[in-house]
């Protein structure tokens, strides 16, 4: 099975947002996806990109069917201080019934050289502990888990949160 | 004590350089610490800066014993959560947080993440206390990075 990985373009917006979707309902998270087609269009594809995507097409049986997209990658470049640029990989996502074909792993390799192409000295991301196939997946790779081996703690603060600490404090 | 809080510029690179310096040092991992003061001023004042810094100062009269009026910076960028959008993600603090609040929210963004090491309980119960939330802890998020030769092995066909 012929498959092409692509940088995404303003049309495959709808198709982005479908497989966050599918990720998400995966994590049994659906309903905290709030994001819009029209948002994931103006910051992915205005003047300020705040992400970066690819996508990875499969051709479909006959030749006048539109190619479908199967799998994905959501990253920016974020920058740590100790060491530099790091390319963050937000979100990678292959469909089901895609999956062993070698799609993510062609996913990770145009990722990795891009990270090394723009003097990247890592590529970060988070995992959910509960997510066996995934840990693994990344470890076997050889990646590290800062949370476990270093005590790394990813904290938030939320909208309403955000609102409370900006206002004015009372004299 | 009156301090100012302002966006940084390129003149600020030497002293942000000596404050991350001091912060490495507070957390007892200095020497893992390569960046230097030309890299800030390449990587966050060229026409793509890859950080944004803020810096707080104080009146000559409250320098430190060591001359300094730069007595806190707050580095951070803009991310982007696949599920809700905009986000800033704040990536070292070494100064007050007032400001945080304010940027984020004038950015129409939706949340502000940073990571604390789980040795430092006084910033986490401080975080805490301000409304922030352990995503660790509540939902197993595990931060996780590949780099150096296991970065460059992956990126071979």
């Amino acid at each position: 099975m012929e498959y092409k990985l692509r940088k995404a373009e303003p049309r495959d917006v709808p198709d982005i947002l479908r497989l966050v979707k599918e990720l998400a309902k995966y994590e049994e998270m659906e309903h905290q996806v709030t994001l819009t087609e029209k948002e994931l269009l103006e910051d992915g594809f205005g003047d300020t990109p705040f992400y970066h995507c690819i996508i990875t097409e499969i051709q479909g049986e006959k030749s006048s069917e539109d190619p479908k997209v199967v799998g994905f990658a959501m990253y920016y470049f974020t920058y740590d201080p100790w060491v530099g640029k790091q390319l963050y990989l937000e979100e990678f996502y292959v469909m089901d019934e895609y999956r062993g074909l070698g799609i993510g792993s062609g996913i990770l390799r145009h990722l990795s050289n891009l990270a090394m192409k723009t003097r990247c000295t890592g590529m970060m991301f988070v995992v959910a502990e509960n997510n066996e196939p995934s840990v693994q997946f990344y470890k076997r790779r050889g990646a590290e888990d800062l949370s476990q081996e270093e005590g790394w703690r990813l904290f938030r603060f939320d909208k309403d949160s955000l609102v409370k600490m900006a206002a004015p404090s009372e004299e | 004590m009156d301090f100012s809080i302002r966006a940084a510029n390129l003149d600020d690179c030497k002293d942000i350089a000596r404050m991350i310096m001091e912060l490495a040092e507070y957390e007892k991992l200095a020497e893992h610490v390569k960046v230097t003061q030309k890299d800030l001023e390449q990587d966050g004042f060229s026409k793509n800066p890859f950080f944004h810094g803020i810096i707080a100062e104080v009146p000559e009269q409250h320098k430190t014993k060591e001359g300094h009026t730069k007595i806190g910076y707050a580095l951070y960028f803009y991310s982007y959560s696949s599920w809700s959008g905009r986000a800033i993600y704040m990536e070292d603090l070494y100064v007050m947080p007032e400001f945080r609040g304010t940027l984020a929210l004038a950015a129409g963004c939706h949340q502000l993440d940073f990571t604390v090491l789980d040795w430092n309980k006084p910033s986490m119960d401080f975080y805490l206390s301000q409304g922030s939330f352990d995503i660790t802890a509540t939902m197993g998020y595990h931060c996780m990075r590949c780099e150096g030769e296991a970065l460059e092995h992956l990126a071979q066909p």
